[in-house]
């Protein structure tokens, strides 16, 4: 199989000191699609991006990207990725069109040309220098030259931190229509329900370990177990639970009106149903408003994972 | 100027600088050439100092030249200037956090460091050539004449350790975050050296006897480079440099 636009980890491990930020993390991503990678502050998720193009050196494990393999700086691997980085600084005393010629030396020559097309398509004010520039603009500013040079694999951590709705919804646009002409993207981002709506796969990470795909099909499972119902009003509990009595032990989670029971493999299997038949017959608890099987959020499968609630 | 991080209108405010001192040094030249004399009894109690105005005394304008643009000229600012242009090299890339986008450039670390290095050394160096390139048409504005090739051979060497200086200084802001700390640091090592150097007792401990008058006067002399202070001034540059590689391609963002 071709390796192109494949993003291959093999027991990357970096330490800073006495922190494991990335332990032993292996992994395959892509050809295409745009992979999400998830994770609390300081999970790893930047220190693995920055490990994918050799901007930290590992202490164990290799990389190779779109077939180039992780030697040295990286350098093989920087000429056939683009990057954006995390953490937001510019260079203040360029214009924004100096500045993207900057962040494109070495690129080719019609890269700049589409960095100032998508730069104008954000209605950046590219004669301004960058210091006058707001947060989002300067993140807009740096997209645009990632976005730019013409590589199969982006690699773009956190590419809408700070912008407003619609530019969010702008960049998401822009993200899958570059998965659509077979870009593969890795995008961190800590914002769970746009990577809901654009990403094609999740990884997500712990502690600096990556969940494996078993935990990830867990997770999936998880959600097919679930089925979720919705009153009018916040049921009673002791009710609800006088409603579910016939049916055995059930994992029940009360949020609002809102509750979500989980099932031993699918929802739909024989318990779901009789629950379902159960909580409609409870005439305490009212008509249901709205019914759902298998559907669990991105932020409550984060909650399960790490424990905290998701942006 | 459209790279960041190269310091080419503070070298030319360097030069413009230097150039002022050299001018006003040249036609200050006739006035101290008719009170000699005079300018011996006033460095009489700097023994260092004294040994300055005999050495002029004997060797006439090109010493006092030399003394002036060299010595006084290329050394103090020369090296503030060194040191300046150096420190924010990479820590100042590190200070405002954009050391990240530098490295995430398809270069390697190796071209991207020495680019900073080169743009360094050259702004620190090309000035001393272009200031000692006008002594001879400055030096006809006072009815003197100086040949072109003994000052090249100064400058040469005034060059070299002007480099010393900034590898040095340039090694520390690839190993730190702080250019300012870095610049203070190191000028503040080189102003205390600058200033033993005016110590009879310990004048031998300052660098600056490796670019002084005395040294500068026989390479003017000779026509040619002192191997014995030109190799290993070329050492340490290098070896500040092979350092500062090191440590670069370890760095993290």
């Amino acid at each position: 199989m071709s390796a192109d636009g494949v993003i291959e980890a093999q027991g990357l491990a970096r330490r800073f000191g006495a922190v494991e930020a990335v332990r032993s993390l292996s992994t395959r991503i892509g050809p295409g699609g745009i992979t999400a990678l998830l994770g609390p502050n300081g999970s790893g998720k930047s220190t693995f991006l920055r490990l994918l193009i050799g901007l930290v050196r590992p202490d164990a494990g290799t990389a190779r990207v779109d077939g180039a393999a992780l030697v040295g700086d990286g350098l093989a691997i920087r000429r056939r990725v683009t990057y954006l980085g995390g953490e937001l600084h510019a260079y203040g005393e360029l214009t924004g069109a100096a500045h993207l010629d900057w962040c494109l030396r070495g690129r080719e020559d019609a890269a700049r040309a589409r960095a100032r097309v998508l730069a104008e398509r954000f209605e950046l004010p590219l004669a301004k220098k960058v210091r006058a520039y707001s947060h989002g603009m300067k993140r807009q500013l740096l997209l645009s030259a990632a976005l730019a040079p013409d590589v199969r694999v982006r690699i773009l951590d956190e590419p809408s931190e700070g912008l407003d709705p619609t530019r969010r919804a702008e960049v998401l646009a822009l993200l899958r229509d570059e998965a659509a002409r077979g870009v593969t993207l890795l995008v961190s981002s800590h914002h769970l329900g746009e990577v809901e709506r654009a990403s094609t796969r999740q990884l997500f990470l712990r502690r600096g370990e990556l969940l494996d795909e078993g935990a990830a099909r867990d997770l999936a499972a998880r959600a097919r177990a679930a089925l979720r119902v919705t009153w009018e009003r916040a049921p009673d509990p002791p009710a609800l639970a006088r409603a579910l009595a016939g049916v055995g032990a059930v994992e029940t989670r009360l949020a609002g009106a809102t509750g979500t029971f989980f099932f031993p493999g699918d929802a739909q299997g024989e318990r779901g149903r009789a629950a379902l038949r159960a909580l409609l017959d409870a005439r305490e608890l009212g008509a249901p408003r709205e019914l759902s099987y298998g559907e669990l959020s991105l932020s409550e499968l984060y909650r399960e994972l790490y424990g905290t609630e998701g942006v | 100027m459209n790279r960041p991080g190269t310091p080419w209108l503070f070298a030319l405010a360097y030069l413009v600088i230097l150039e002022v001192m050299l001018a006003a040094a040249v036609l200050f030249w006739p006035d101290l050439a008719a009170n000699l004399p005079a300018a011996r009894r006033l460095a009489a109690p700097i023994p260092v100092l004294g040994q300055f105005v005999d050495r002029v005394s004997e060797t006439g304008v090109r010493g006092y030249l030399i003394g002036q643009h060299f010595f006084k000229g290329c050394n103090t600012l020369g090296t503030a200037a060194a040191v300046l242009f150096a420190a924010p090299a990479i820590a100042g890339e590190a200070h405002r956090g954009t050391l990240e986008l530098l490295l995430a450039r398809p270069y390697s670390r190796a071209r991207l460091l020495l680019e900073r290095w080169a743009g360094g050394a050259l702004a620190v160096t090309v000035p001393v050539f272009l200031s000692t390139l006008t002594i001879p048409l400055l030096c006809t504005r006072v009815n003197e004449v100086q040949p072109y090739g003994p000052l090249l051979w100064c400058a040469l060497h005034q060059s070299l350790f002007l480099l010393a200086i900034h590898a040095l200084a340039f090694l520390c802001s690839v190993l730190g975050s702080h250019p300012t700390k870095i610049a203070l640091a190191i000028l503040f090592f080189t102003t205390f050296e600058f200033s033993i150097y005016m110590i009879k007792v310990v004048t031998h401990w300052s660098v600056f006897r490796l670019c002084d008058l005395d040294t500068l006067l026989a390479v003017a002399d000779g026509g040619r480079l002192d191997v014995r202070l030109v190799l290993p001034l070329l050492a340490w540059i290098g070896l500040c440099v092979a350092a500062a590689l090191f440590a670069f391609r370890r760095r993290c963002p």
